[in-house]
């Protein structure tokens, strides 16, 4: 016996479409133009990864992006991470504040019982409040046991929705990684939105085993945590591929009469530090100067979004 | 194991009671050259190999002996031309090998505090009387080589276990740098109720992960450098902040590298409201003058 089994030169999806049933294949171009409040050509959505990252997360079957680098007990992981919800997010804050803009968080929940004051301060800058899973240690992924995920779905969501209430209306799959199940759990829970998938700029319904949820477009290749921590990149690189997208983004939606989305994906711990900061608020600076900008929470924009699809 | 740190409270970055450092600074800066002996022939320790290649990893054994023989002259010829003193981040069998450097920092007035014995002795898996007894050593040590006290401690590669920082205010240490938690000082928590102080130091601006980890060219090694400095200096006008320069000799002492060290330093001592302090008078005033109204603000619910 040698070579593979004969199903494997088998293809039974191979057919016009997706090869799951998530959602169907859309080309950005042919996608129903929409408008953004006040005729804005692009909505700035600014996105906070606001991560716990346990000292005794599991390091399999992958390590999270940001996780422990280090052996147990890294202390040298845990507590440059942990400065992020101490002193980043306050920078960060006090920066939008400045310019009158909000965010959504992206919480971990286990920071509301950690960190209750952090929720207030969130809370007190309009943030809107969202719920990127319990913490970094607890990843969605295909080998977790149904039960346990499920478990880990309706705890996260509980212990936000015991400090924030309705206004939680959006979840983030930690490390973007799901199981096959995640979305029909999270759907179950009463999300609205979700925020893990990298696949378009624009959002779209998918479908889940109760009811539908928003797939709204947050960037990975775009995000601080892999050009300056992944990559090693320069703050400067950063802040100039985010000004080059939101260019290319706003010239599409000039082109096209159909407004774009321009989600920030930052990280406390990361922008937050004094040595990027400034660069954070000019970079934030060079997209408002551009005129024509909507800020909006994740749930403003899923809002504006379905309203236009009739 | 641990889920969470055991050793800090939540303090928000906004509305801490205020820091005042001497003279109405705004930021204490203070300078941390580790001086390093990272043995050739080192023991394997469970949890970490204490160097990438098979033994003896002739690369990096040399790479980092330069700091010893070349870099350290150099950047201790650019500290002093700035006035700026070093606190010494000391793996403290240098002064058994290198005394002539040990004479060195005394002569310039360097604070001298431990980083361990060898920065190739990893903490991972000690048990609580090993550690202890590496403190002790040290204690002694430092003693014998400079008449100073030891009142610091950054535990080698920052591989400090579990039990450290209890260990380390059980043995009468002032100060841990082993958190990375902060921009100020903090109050320590310890199993005993002994004093012990948290004293920023950094992983952002420090030359081993900038220049090795993220590959960072000189010139903006420099700017980052001064971005830290920029930021912390007009935050300290609410309250005193704390910036830390960790240095490494083998690195930042290269030819390539040292004029970005001179350009730093000029930037900073050209502010006039900057305290060019030690470790040691950072933890001191501190601890003399603020660790009070901070931890009456934790135990306040930190309004």
């Amino acid at each position: 016996m040698s070579g593979l089994p004969a199903d494997y030169l088998d293809y039974p999806l191979r057919k016009r479409g997706m090869d799951h049933d998530i959602y169907p294949y859309r080309a950005l171009p042919t996608a129903k133009p929409v408008q953004w409040p006040g005729g804005a050509r692009v909505a700035l959505w600014i996105t906070v990864h606001v991560g716990h990252f346990p000292m005794d997360m599991p390091l399999k079957p992958f390590i999270a992006p940001g996780g422990m680098e280090r052996p147990y007990p890294s202390f040298w992981d845990y507590t440059q991470r942990d400065y992020g919800n101490r002193i980043g997010i306050y920078r960060m804050m006090k920066a939008m504040a400045a310019r009158n803009l909000k965010a959504t968080a992206l919480l971990s929940a286990a920071l509301a019982p950690l960190y209750p004051v952090l929720m207030d301060d969130i809370a007190a800058a309009g943030w809107e409040p969202a719920c990127a899973g319990l913490d970094m240690g607890h990843l969605h992924h295909g080998q977790v046991p149904e039960a346990e995920e499920a478990a880990t779905v309706k705890q996260a969501a509980a212990l936000l929705r015991a400090r924030f209430g309705d206004a939680v209306r959006g979840w983030h799959s930690p490390a973007h990684s799901e199981s096959p199940r995640t979305l029909d759990l999270v759907a179950a829970e009463g999300f609205d939105w979700t925020s893990g998938w990298l696949n378009d700029d624009m959002p779209y319904s998918m479908a889940t085993s109760s009811r539908p949820l928003l797939a709204m477009p947050l960037p990975q290749d775009l995000a601080d945590q892999k050009m300056l921590q992944q990559q090693n990149m320069a703050t400067e690189d950063f802040c100039q591929s985010v000004l080059a997208a939101h260019a290319a983004l706003d010239a599409e939606a000039a082109a096209t009469g159909g407004a774009r989305i321009l989600t920030l994906s930052v990280t406390p711990w990361l922008m937050g530090q004094p040595h990027r900061i400034r660069a954070f608020g000019a970079m934030l600076d060079a997209i408002m100067a551009t005129g024509s900008v909507w800020n909006a929470t994740g749930a403003e924009i899923a809002q504006a979004w379905q309203a236009q699809q009739g | 194991m641990l889920k969470e740190q055991q050793h800090y409270d939540y303090m928000p970055w906004r509305r801490r009671p205020k820091i005042t450092w001497p003279g109405g600074a705004r930021v204490a800066f203070w300078v941390a050259p580790n001086i390093e002996h990272y043995e050739l022939y080192p023991p394997p320790n469970p949890r970490r190999p204490p160097w990438p290649r098979p033994l003896p990893d002739v690369t990096g054994y040399s790479w980092r002996d330069y700091g010893n023989r070349v870099g350290f002259w150099r950047m201790a010829d650019v500290m002093a031309k700035h006035r700026v003193r070093g606190s010494v981040s000391l793996n403290v069998a240098v002064c058994d090998h290198y005394p002539e450097i040990i004479e060195r920092c005394c002569e310039l007035e360097w604070e001298l505090f431990s980083h361990g014995t060898y920065n190739t002795r990893y903490f991972y898996g000690m048990t609580e009387d090993q550690q202890r007894a590496v403190i002790r050593e040290n204690r002694e040590t430092i003693l014998r080589a400079s008449g100073q006290s030891l009142d610091g401690w950054l535990t080698p590669a920052i591989s400090n276990d579990e039990a450290t920082q209890h260990i380390l205010a059980e043995e009468g240490i002032k100060y841990t740098l082993d958190l990375l938690h902060d921009d100020q000082p903090t109050p320590i928590r310890t199993r005993s109720g002994k004093p012990l102080v948290s004293i920023p130091y950094s992983l952002e601006v420090n030359d081993v992960p900038l220049l090795v980890m993220r590959n960072t060219p000189p010139d903006r090694f420099a700017a980052i450098c001064k971005a830290q400095f920029d930021q912390l200096y007009e935050e300290g006008a609410e309250s005193g902040t704390v910036m830390c320069m960790p240095l490494h000799p083998f690195l930042i002492g290269q030819p390539h590298r040292i004029a970005a060290l001179d350009e730093v330093l000029r930037h900073v001592t050209g502010h006039d409201k900057v305290w060019l302090a030690t470790g040691r008078e950072i933890a001191a005033h501190y601890t003399q003058h603020h660790l009070a109204a901070h931890q009456a603000w934790i135990q306040e619910g930190t309004p």
